[in-house]
């Protein structure tokens, strides 16, 4: 049952982000589009290229809606609607979410092409940079839960959300959130203007769907695991728990995608530079804060 | 209803009878999503005051997501093909919108032909939408097929020029294997304007054997099979030799001084080496014994890299590991990644890493097959890396190391003529070391030529025309310029009027927007994207007191760009230029520096141009005032958007009988080499866009 409502939640968040999206790029709000968009992708060619890793070409977009329904499936919309409430569910996210690489990667290299090939090693790159910047916070955010347990990280939240608790924390993960969910200005293996669409370049048809809905689902995710570590994830007065989910995740989310509209894209050695020289010592910084926090405050 | 004749797109699916309910509920779906690839570029079809989003359109940045291949005016020969590339790469069903001219020679008639204005454009959108809607999937689709997309394979011997068969075999002088190359191409190497394509329907073959022009693309076979010569090595007793020319010799790699071709090269005293590409176990190191050949299946055992102790006569997998086995010659038990096997495959895979050591060793990447070779490498090994073990060490550690220190294999990549980051028609050719170039060079597919002695002569007005048609991106400038020459030549006092002024200023305000459309475009940077095309649509024909109500919104767009994050860090220090670089004109020499100096003098400048705008009165079009039928000669030079054009004409009783022009953009793209060496993709990118190339003006 849980698992129905979730992937449902998902979806829906998903043809809402969509929604947005659309209506950024024509200007025109319309419900359908997404809808409309998704039975053309159906229409059309899904066309292989020429002498593909014919495996790593199929795989990748499945790997990668994958990776992130799974992510999803231990964050709680509310205390009982969560798919496994697992006793290490902050590490899981971490854990699954190391895959998007694996994915992109795959995505790079399968329909041997040069741009997609690149899209995909800038990914690595991309990961140097980012992937110390979302298990460090998270540390923070278990650190003051003294569990990995979603569902009690939420409810270390009742009093104080980790917003006000680690505001630190919380702009670090978003940041390399939307580095993970490479989202501009963090587009890096898919820049349309540098390399026509990098990993994404050769898809079309059905897989071209299953792209695109995998990296707006990833948005999701990671919009719901800022939710449930920062935002106090279902706490919230008057409206049902599972209400103040989705509206702080679609938020989150919705910000995520219009952030990148006003951002040029950052250098992938900027990023890098960033994040090890500025970003990791704040991240330690804020494990200290917390664990000084944690210590003094009751 | 349903008419007699079946409407249908020229770019139809097949038509299931099956799913015929589902089709024509997925072709509604198909006409209200369109999203349309712009040739030559979304920066042309701001410039004519075209809005693709109004009209109901997405502007796609790939072929392979767009619906429509919007079309803009006639098109250049080598646009034409490139267009033919693109549109094979779209997927079906799939439409062309012709605005504006005839559709080219190599591509299907427009679905739908159109005038070049925005109200035409949304009426022909609409009936492309109803075209859709009705004829997405087809009966009887029909192909597409153009000379463009194919390449002639033709097998010669490389050791006997003069055997040229249409089959593979072997050559009747030599035995020796005849290898695949492109029809016409012995002499001149391999050429990449070339590709080898067949189109088919998704129903007649799962693979489309499509590839990307312009779009990053490799070609499979005819490189692959190009280099079995490949396969000689190179490292010890080696000399270079023509494939062709096989009298030619020399310790060095280089090009054949007969024919040009790359050199290959070949071990010291191997003269017919008779390879049989089809033997399995035909391991790397068997060009350092030539002889091995004859003792293939004697000599050999299989052994596995990892467990040296397991052998076996015949090829298969290590009962250890499960690796597959590689052959090891009798007598030789070590450097086992050396021999390394790939199994079952075919030679086409085979010289891959050769190959690529042949290409850095040629340093020069003139070597044609790089692009190609570079990256089927990519597929091929991975083809085949379930059956053979590829140790990146190995490959790479003879190779030349970058400015990081680390080794790869270099890749040849085609960024245009049809590029989202970069103008419609410029084509900029970037050898990729990772993501670092190497080197690069650009061309343009749409420029001009001096028309000296040989272009018919024309009456003046008709040349004024031309000018100003050839250069879609600034036109009042060049409309300008013709009439200023013209009327010296006929020897008319200048026109005291402002007005021609004050219509120049203004396209170099629309012209400027038009380059932050395309900076935002390069950078991801969407909003500036979305504003600077609106800004430019708004003000492209706008009167002065328009332009004075727009004076604010263009301030806000400055203030904004000052304020913007990571904007600066994107582009200070990129595409630096010493301030004596000969040749600069225009933003690009007043703002000497990096590409950010250059967006601010841009800025700067479209300040300036209204400021003279409002002080100098309406903004009228340039007309040639009447001339009649006068001669002489006469020069003129206009401070175009880009910089200063230079135009010296003879007029013969009232015709231009030739004329010189002389524009920035012709010396800017020399720069382009120097700016992107040595830089990572993405900086050399926005260092080549930071020029405000417009390949339209650059002279060839």
């Amino acid at each position: 049952m849980s698992v129905a409502v979730v992937l449902l939640a998902l979806l829906g968040s998903v043809w809402l982000l969509a929604v947005v999206e659309g209506w950024t790029t024509t200007g025109r709000l319309r419900l359908t589009a997404p809808l409309l968009s998704g039975v053309a992708h159906l229409g059309r060619e899904s066309i292989v290229p020429r002498t593909p890793d014919r495996l790593f070409f199929e795989a990748a977009p499945v790997l990668l809606l994958v990776v992130a329904v799974l992510a999803a499936a231990v964050l709680p919309l509310a205390p009982t609607l969560v798919i496994a409430d697992m006793a290490t569910g902050a590490l899981f996210v971490n854990a699954a979410l190391a895959y998007v690489l694996v994915a992109l990667i795959m995505a790079g290299w399968g329909p041997n092409g040069a741009y997609a090939m690149i899209g995909g090693w800038r990914f690595l790159g991309q990961l140097i940079a980012y992937a110390m910047l979302i298990v460090m916070p998270i540390t923070g955010v278990a650190m003051r839960a003294e569990s990995l347990v979603t569902t009690v990280i939420v409810n270390s939240q009742d009093s104080v959300w980790n917003i006000v608790y680690q505001p630190l924390g919380l702009v670090l993960f978003i940041i390399a959130a939307m580095a993970l969910a490479f989202r501009a200005p963090f587009d890096l293996p898919v820049a349309g203007g540098e390399l026509g669409g990098g990993v994404d370049a050769e898809y079309t048809g059905v897989r071209l769907a299953v792209l695109r809905l995998a990296r707006l689902t990833l948005v999701v995710t990671l919009a719901l695991a800022t939710t449930v570590f920062y935002l106090g994830g279902w706490h919230g007065p008057l409206l049902p728990p599972w209400a103040w989910s989705l509206i702080k995740t679609l938020a989150v989310a919705v910000s995520m995608l219009l952030a990148g509209r006003y951002l040029p894209r950052i250098r992938e050695a900027d990023l890098m530079r960033w994040c090890w020289t500025l970003g990791i010592p704040l991240a330690l910084l804020n494990i200290i804060v917390v664990g000084i926090l944690v210590l003094v405050v009751p | 209803m349903t008419s007699a004749q079946p409407i249908t797109t020229k770019g139809s699916r097949q038509k299931q009878p099956r799913f015929a309910v589902l089709q024509a509920w997925v072709s509604r779906a198909l006409a209200r999503d369109l999203s349309c690839l712009i040739i030559p570029g979304p920066e042309v079809a701001l410039a004519y005051g075209l809005d693709v989003t109004a009209a109901g359109m997405c502007s796609s940045a790939t072929p392979r997501d767009a619906t429509v291949l919007l079309i803009i005016g006639e098109l250049s020969e080598q646009m034409d093909e490139a267009a033919a590339v693109l549109y094979a790469q779209m997927p079906r069903p799939r439409t062309i919108l012709m605005l504006g001219g005839k559709t080219p020679p190599s591509l299907p008639d427009a679905d739908v032909s159109a005038d070049l204005s925005q109200k035409a454009l949304t009426d022909a959108v609409e009936r492309l939408q109803g075209l859709l809607a009705e004829g997405a999937f087809a009966t009887y689709p029909e192909d597409f097929d153009a000379s463009v997309l194919h390449v002639k394979i033709e097998y010669v011997c490389p050791m006997h020029p003069d055997v040229v068969r249409d089959e593979p075999g072997s050559c009747p002088k030599c035995g020796m294997d005849l290898v695949a190359q492109e029809a016409g191409k012995a002499t001149s190497g391999h050429d990449h304007e070339h590709h080898e394509h067949h189109e088919h329907h998704e129903q007649d073959s799962p693979q489309s054997h499509e590839h990307h022009h312009g779009q990053g693309h490799q070609h499979g076979q005819a490189h692959e099979q190009g280099h079995p010569q490949g396969h000689a090595n190179h490292k010890t007793g080696t000399d270079y030799t023509c494939p062709m020319h096989p009298e030619v010799s020399q310790d060095e790699p280089g090009r054949c001084p007969e024919c040009g071709m790359d050199l290959v090269p070949r071990e010291a005293g191997e003269v017919t080496p008779g390879h049989n590409h089809e033997r399995p176990g035909h391991g790397h190191n068997e060009p350092e014994s030539p002889q091995d050949h004859t003792n293939n299946k004697t000599g050999t055992d299989y052994t596995c890299p990892m467990h040296p102790e397991v052998s076996q006569d015949e090829p298969g997998r290590c009962p250890e590991c499960g690796m597959d086995l590689e052959p090891r010659e009798g007598s030789e038990n070590g450097a086992s990644g050396n021999n390394h096997d790939h199994g079952e495959h075919n030679h086409s895979g085979h010289g891959h890493d050769e190959h690529s050591h042949a290409g850095h060793e040629h340093g020069g990447h003139s070597h044609g097959g790089h692009e190609h070779g570079g990256h089927s490498h990519g597929g091929h090994e991975h083809d085949h890396g379930a059956s053979g073990f590829m140790s990146m060490i190995e490959v790479t550690k003879d190779l030349p190391r970058s400015a990081d220190g680390l080794a790869m294999d270099w890749i040849e990549v085609p960024f245009g003529p049809v590029f989202p980051g970069l103008p419609g028609g410029l084509k900029l050719m970037l050898t990729l070391d990772g993501d670092g170039v190497i080197e690069g060079n650009a061309t343009s597919l749409v420029g001009m030529t001096n028309g000296d002695n040989d272009t018919e002569e024309m009456n003046a007005e008709a040349f004024v025309e031309r000018l100003a048609l050839a250069t879609p991106l600034a036109p009042v400038s060049y409309r300008l310029l013709a009439c200023l020459a013209i009327e010296r030549a006929a020897g008319l006092a200048d026109n005291p009027g402002t007005g021609r002024a004050s219509a120049l200023e203004r396209e170099r305000i629309a012209s400027h927007l038009g380059w932050l459309a395309l900076l935002g475009r390069q950078l991801g940077f969407t909003w500036l994207t979305q504003r600077a095309s609106a800004l430019q649509l708004d003000l492209r024909c706008a009167s002065q007191k328009r332009l004075a109500a727009l004076e604010p919104a263009l301030r806000t767009l400055t203030a904004r760009l000052g304020r913007t994050p990571l904007l600066k860090a994107r582009l200070k220090g990129i595409g630096r230029l010493p301030a004596d670089t000969p040749g600069l004109r225009g933003p690009v020499a007043l703002a000497a520096g990096d590409a950010w100096a250059r967006l601010w003098q841009r800025l700067d400048e479209i300040r300036t141009s209204l400021d003279f705008i409002r002080t100098n009165g309406e903004p009228e079009l340039p007309g040639l005032r009447i001339t009649d039928q006068a001669s002489g000669r006469g020069e003129a030079t206009v401070d175009t958007p880009r910089g200063q054009a230079r135009l010296s004409l003879t007029l013969q009783s009232g015709r231009v009988t030739s004329y010189r022009l002389d524009t920035a953009c012709s010396h800017h793209i020399g720069l382009v080499a120097e700016l992107v060496e040595g830089q990572e993709l993405g900086d050399a990118l926005v260092a080549v866009g930071s020029l405000d190339l417009s390949p339209w003006e650059v002279m060839s």
